[in-house]
């Protein structure tokens, strides 16, 4: 049981990005009495987030100051699905200030799953997501004000 | 006074609000559909929320929206400009509710107004005289005539719920009320999704007069002399005019008396329009109020020399009139409006503006949200510019505006202009010997009777 700690989180997520940058989906490793299986499904399209976006979070982070609208890439935006603001009102990534927000960058979406709120004239709208997919953007911060149309998530949109 | 205001509105009157503010030392906040992205008023406010996609029912007549842009930017008055939501009592109510100041009458003084029949009524207690109608909405054709009988013909029926001509129809005998009310109930029906229609009187031969009145919030009332509309086709207005070549001095001091009384007695506490009808014997007959700033105003700010804008601004943040009871008029003043349109079809011509030259010089003012290269979109009216002329007598304001239509250029568009022109130069409009009839005869002159 010793040799458990030979391998911490570091190395792990190290095994999982050098999978991800093969495209393996599976990977067997055995040290010393430990051993290790990593596995991961892979729906069809989700390989081609990888040119579209390698590292979503820090891009979303770099992308939002400057130009909060603005497209974060412009190689594949046809494989992006925007969800837009329907209306005039303040963006809420969470149900109330202490509860962890409704989604994160990467994170994988239901149709029909809410993603945000938007207050407007003291209402909280649910913002659902229209589709299946990955959360890829989300380029309004907690709190700001949002103008109808504007862009608020970009999903990666999975094959039904 | 405030120091930020929403403009909920679109086009020339946005920007001429927006101009006004900004002469106040106000912020400005432009609100936009998705087809005024590049449109001036959102471009030259100092800021901006998109509030909808191109239906004005989606945008700009999107409350909610409207609402929350104002909400967000912390603007303290929305300016309603005209049309729109500019007459619409529930949204100078919500506003009120919401804390922000309805840049306009009370709400209650909007509804009053709106309805047609409790507004003659009113006015009939404030001793203005009122054509004959009927006191209520007439549901069906049975009814129609039985009140056109009473009275006479011919009638006009028009919609309960209208406004800038829509729904309007004249009637000379039976045969053609019973071809006209159906026609009418659906022009209003599908213009204000309500067919109620009103039956009145209708003068043959009669002026489209209108008396400027301005309120404060302290019981101030002062009523500016008359503008001139009877240039109209289908109640479409086209050319305006202060003063009326038709009313001397002592009609406009009893009409300027009339209106000011009614607007005291009934406590009107902003800009406001009566509209008259006035026949060939000098009488003149009560038709409706506005409760908005007018698209013609400007001929009243140019004859008197006041900015009634800023006037209506003062006057919501609760300022006291400033507008004097005695001043008198300086000139003589037209109005163009110049309309995407084809001058002979009238059928509207939207599409960009490939180059365009505005007149300008002495006396030439122009109220215009248009800019070369910019693509009028096909969502909205059709008013493209207000060319606005004045100078000391009738003869040299219209040779004044003749100067600067010929000047003017508009290519890429079809425009007015040529109609506009034409009309300039007919003889009874020289005259000024001319009613609300004027562009039927007009037409038919002009060998293009166009409907």
């Amino acid at each position: 049981m010793d040799e458990n700690k030979k391998i911490d989180y570091e190395e792990i997520s190290k095994l999982v990005s050098f999978l991800e940058e093969k495209q393996l989906t599976e990977f067997e490793l055995e040290v010393e009495g430990f051993k290790i299986k990593i596995s991961r499904a892979v729906p069809q399209p989700v390989p081609q987030i990888k040119p579209a976006s390698p590292n979503p979070g820090t891009q979303a982070e770099k992308a939002q100051p400057q130009a909060p609208a603005a497209p974060p890439v412009s190689q594949a935006p046809e494989e992006f699905h925007y969800i837009t603001s329907p209306m005039v009102g303040t963006f809420y990534r969470a149900p109330n200030p202490t509860s962890p927000s409704f989604v994160e960058i990467g994170e994988e979406v239901k149709k029909g799953q809410t993603l945000c709120i938007i207050e407007a004239m003291k209402l909280m709208n649910e913002i659902e997501s229209d589709v299946d997919g990955v959360v890829l953007e989300i380029y309004v911060e907690n709190g700001k004000p949002v103008e109808y149309g504007q862009r608020l998530f970009a999903v990666q949109a999975l094959a039904a | 006074m405030f120091s930020k205001i929403l403009i909920a509105n679109r086009g020339e009157i946005a920007l001429r609000v927006i101009r006004a503010a900004r002469e106040l030392g106000l912020n400005t906040v432009a609100v936009y559909s998705e087809s005024d992205r590049n449109s001036l008023h959102t471009i030259l406010a100092d800021e901006k929320v998109c509030i909808g996609p191109s239906r004005a029912a989606d945008s700009y007549l999107n409350i909610p929206n409207i609402l929350g842009a104002a909400e967000q930017t912390k603007a303290e008055a929305i300016h309603p400009g005209y049309g729109f939501l500019a007459e619409n009592p529930r949204f100078a109510e919500i506003c009120e509710s919401s804390g922000i100041i309805f840049i306009g009458p009370q709400p209650a003084m909007i509804k009053l107004m709106g309805n047609k029949s409790l507004a003659r009524q009113e006015m009939r207690k404030s001793h203005l005289y009122i054509l004959p109608g009927s006191n209520e909405v007439v549901q069906d054709l049975p009814e129609a005539k039985k009140i056109a009988k009473k009275m006479g013909y011919p009638v006009i029926l028009k919609a309960a719920a209208g406004g800038g001509g829509k729904g309007m129809r004249i009637a000379r005998t039976r045969a053609q009320l019973e071809e006209q009310f159906g026609l009418a109930q659906n022009e209003a029906k599908a213009s204000f999704s309500d067919a109620s229609l009103y039956v009145e009187k209708y003068l043959d031969n009669s002026r489209h007069i209108e008396i400027q009145v301005v309120g404060d919030k302290h019981g101030n009332v002062v009523a500016l002399g008359e503008r001139e509309c009877s240039i109209q086709r289908k109640h479409q207005k086209i050319i305006e005019e202060s003063p009326s070549p038709f009313v001397d001095d002592r009609l406009r001091k009893r009409m300027i008396k009339a209106a000011e009384d009614a607007a005291r007695r009934i406590g009107y506490q902003s800009l406001g329009t009566f509209e008259f009808l006035v026949d060939g014997q000098e009488r003149y007959y009560f038709m409706e109020a506005n409760t908005r700033v007018q698209v013609e105003h400007p001929v009243t700010e140019m004859v008197y020399g006041v900015d009634l804008v800023k006037e209506q601004i003062r006057i919501a943040a609760g300022e006291k009139l400033s507008i004097k009871d005695d001043i008198g008029m300086i000139g003589h003043c037209l109005e163009c409006r110049i309309n995407a349109e084809d001058p002979v079809t009238f059928s509207p011509s939207p599409g960009t503006i490939d180059f365009m030259l505005l007149p300008g010089g002495h006396g030439i003012r122009v109220d215009s949200a248009a800019y070369q290269g910019w693509q009028i979109p096909p969502d909205y009216d059709s008013l493209v510019a207000k060319i606005i002329a004045l100078a000391p007598t009738r003869p040299e304001a219209i040779r004044k505006m003749q100067t600067a239509l010929e000047m003017t250029t508009i290519v890429g568009i079809k425009t007015n202009l040529p109609l506009h022109l034409a009309i300039l130069a007919d003889s009874d409009f020289a005259k000024g010997s001319y009613d609300t009839q004027f562009m039927e005869r007009f037409q038919q002159k002009n060998g293009n009777n166009h409907k």
